[in-house]
């Protein structure tokens, strides 16, 4: 369960971000993770909410996340993008490569990233 | 009277972990030391590993040790017994160490004073593979007492390891069947080096100091 883990080093950099812009309010933080993240979005959620629970800064935000599509990069060819299918008989998350068909490739997982952040500022 | 403002960020939810792990492995390259990271479930053998490497290095080198565990100083009083100088951090619910918990540890400590780092992580094959430590090989344990599933049940951990250690290969035979998992681990991620070890026998144990890159007098 390292959501929660997750979850504050989420809070810690928006709250750096806030100040930077003298926010009075968090209102939403859009954050993606590739699929294979290992990250449970519910899990995330309720993380965030137990962290801010008694932070005026972010009472009533919203933590979204966007899940990306899967990405493999091929150690045969190079190529790098999304594979041709999802899963493998024998390997779970040991995808095809969608241009020569190899098997040997690597996930290239993109780390959980804060896209977004909505402020309230005071004029 | 306010305005709301989107702001871009584009920032890893890790990066400040990456950051003290990258300062970590700067530091550790620049004073020429060794720092690996052990990973592996509960009960995989990590610390009788680290117990027999600790035995037979410590003679020739000076060894630190940190171990991470949910409680007790077990694991850190075993292989301190064995030669390594040992600290041990509860983490109280957590199922991984992070950069930052490494550095607060070597922050009490004089990195000259020791030659060869280890960490021993959480026992728990997910979790650790997210957080890097700022080691330069990352070591996952598994067992072959684990189940002949054990690593296609759990690929994310080996595609981030630059050695694999099927251990308690002194039970080859006994029920259980190193060779399936030897196979997994070799198709899982081809450039990774696979090794068999009995933590227990010291079978093996040569071949993993050397897939270390530590060299014995």
């Amino acid at each position: 369960m390292h959501e929660y883990s997750l979850a504050s080093a989420i809070v810690e950099q928006v709250r750096k971000i806030a100040q930077e812009h003298n926010a009075s309010k968090v209102k939403t933080i859009i954050v993606s993770a590739d699929p294979y993240e290992m990250v449970i979005p519910d899990l995330l959620k309720e993380a965030y909410g137990i962290i801010t629970d008694e932070h005026e800064l972010f009472k009533d935000s919203k933590l979204e996340l966007i899940i990306l599509p899967a990405e493999i990069i091929c150690i045969d060819c190079d190529h790098k993008g999304e594979p041709s299918m999802e899963g493998d008989e024998e390997f779970a998350y040991n995808f095809r490569c969608a241009k020569c068909g190899s098997r040997d490739t690597h996930l290239n997982i993109r780390h959980l990233t804060i896209e977004t952040v909505d402020l309230e500022i005071p004029e | 009277m306010t305005q709301e403002k989107k702001i871009t960020v584009k920032k890893q939810a890790y990066l400040v972990n990456d950051e003290i792990a990258d300062k970590i492995r700067r530091l550790m390259k620049e004073k020429n030391k060794l720092f690996f990271n052990i990973m592996g479930s509960i009960g995989a053998g990590k610390t009788l590993l680290l117990e027999r490497i600790t035995e037979k290095l410590s003679a020739h080198y000076k060894i630190f040790v940190i171990n991470g565990d949910v409680a007790t100083t077990i694991d850190a009083d075993r292989i301190a017994a064995q030669g390594a100088t040992t600290v041990q951090i509860n983490t109280g619910g957590g199922c991984h160490l992070n950069a930052n918990l490494i550095q607060k540890e070597l922050d009490k400590i004089n990195i000259d004073d020791y030659d060869i780092f280890f960490a021993e992580n959480v026992g728990n094959l997910i979790c650790p593979s997210a957080w890097d430590v700022g080691a330069q090989m990352n070591i996952v344990v598994v067992s072959i007492t684990e189940g002949e599933y054990v690593i296609k049940k759990h690929p994310i951990i080996f595609k981030g390891a630059e050695i694999a250690v099927i251990n308690k290969c002194d039970l080859d035979g006994l029920g259980f069947d190193s060779d399936i998992l030897v196979e997994d681990a070799s198709k899982i991620k081809s450039d990774m080096e696979v090794i068999c070890t009995s933590a227990k026998t010291s079978l093996g144990l040569e071949a993993l100091i050397e897939a270390l890159g530590i060299q014995l007098p």
